[in-house]
C-alpha cells in the first residue's frame, strides 16, 4: 500500500475499548467496495485485528437507534451531521448467514474522529440480526 | 469478594465518586440506582459477556469470507 493510501485513512481512536479487545484503541476505516457500503475497522495496535463494518442504512432502514446524552457528550457530538453509525458484521458463509450487531452500534464522531461501540439502553435491539433479514 | 447488607434507601460508595443506592426490594429483584461519571460505564455484566462473545466471533474474519461477502453484496440490488 502506498504511503498516499495510508495518510488517506481516516484513523479512529475508540474511547472506551471494544469488549473483549481492551488493547486495540486505534483503527482505520478502510472501504473495501466501490460502493462504501461494506468497510473495515482496521486495528493500529494489533495487525491481525479487523472488524467488518457497514452503515446500518443500506441494510436496515428502520433502524434508528436513540444514544444517550452521556453518550453524546462524551463523544463530543455537536450535531447528528457529524455522526457515522457503523454496525459490526459477523461474517457467515454466505450473505444470509451474515449477521449485524444492532445492540451495539460503533457511533463515530466524524469531526474528532473518536468513537464508541455504544450498548443501546432499549435491549430489545438483537446482537446478530441476519443481514437480510 | 466484599459483602454488605444494605436496606431500601442505603447506599454503598465505590471509590471516590461511584454510589450505588438500593431503591427497591421485590422478590428476587433488587433495583439500584449508580451514580457515576461519565467515564464510568456501568452495563449489566450478561450483556457485556454477550457483546464481548460477538465482538470475538466478528473478529477478523479470513479474506475469502470478506471476498465472498463483497462479491455478494455488489450482485446485490440497491435498496
Amino acid at each position: 500500500m502506498s504511503e498516499t493510501a495510508v495518510l488517506d485513512i481516516p484513523v479512529i481512536d475508540i474511547v472506551h475499548p471494544l469488549p473483549g479487545f481492551p488493547e486495540a484503541r486505534r483503527f482505520a476505516l478502510v472501504q473495501l467496495d466501490d460502493a462504501g457500503v461494506l468497510c473495515a475497522l482496521r486495528s493500529l495496535d494489533d495487525p491481525d485485528l479487523r472488524f467488518l463494518v457497514v452503515p446500518p442504512q443500506h441494510f436496515f432502514p428502520d433502524y434508528t437507534p436513540e444514544v444517550s446524552d452521556d453518550v453524546v457528550a462524551e463523544l463530543g457530538i455537536d450535531s447528528e451531521h457529524e455522526v457515522l453509525l457503523l454496525v459490526i458484521l459477523t461474517a457467515g458463509a454466505t450473505l444470509t448467514d451474515t449477521t449485524a450487531n444492532l445492540l451495539a452500534p460503533v457511533v463515530v464522531n466524524t469531526r474528532t474522529r473518536e468513537a464508541a461501540q455504544v450498548i443501546l439502553d432499549d435491549a430489545t435491539f438483537p446482537v446478530a440480526a441476519p443481514l437480510l433479514g | 469478594m466484599l459483602v454488605l447488607s444494605r436496606r431500601v434507601g442505603e447506599s454503598l460508595q465505590i471509590g471516590d465518586d461511584v454510589v450505588v443506592t438500593v431503591l427497591e426490594v421485590r422478590g428476587d429483584v433488587v433495583r439500584l440506582g449508580i451514580a457515576a461519571p461519565r467515564s464510568v460505564a456501568v452495563n449489566r455484566s450478561e450483556l457485556l459477556i454477550q457483546l464481548e462473545s460477538s465482538n470475538q466471533a466478528a473478529a477478523s474474519p479470513s479474506e475469502q469470507a470478506v471476498a465472498a461477502l463483497a462479491a455478494q453484496l455488489r450482485e446485490r440490488p440497491t435498496p
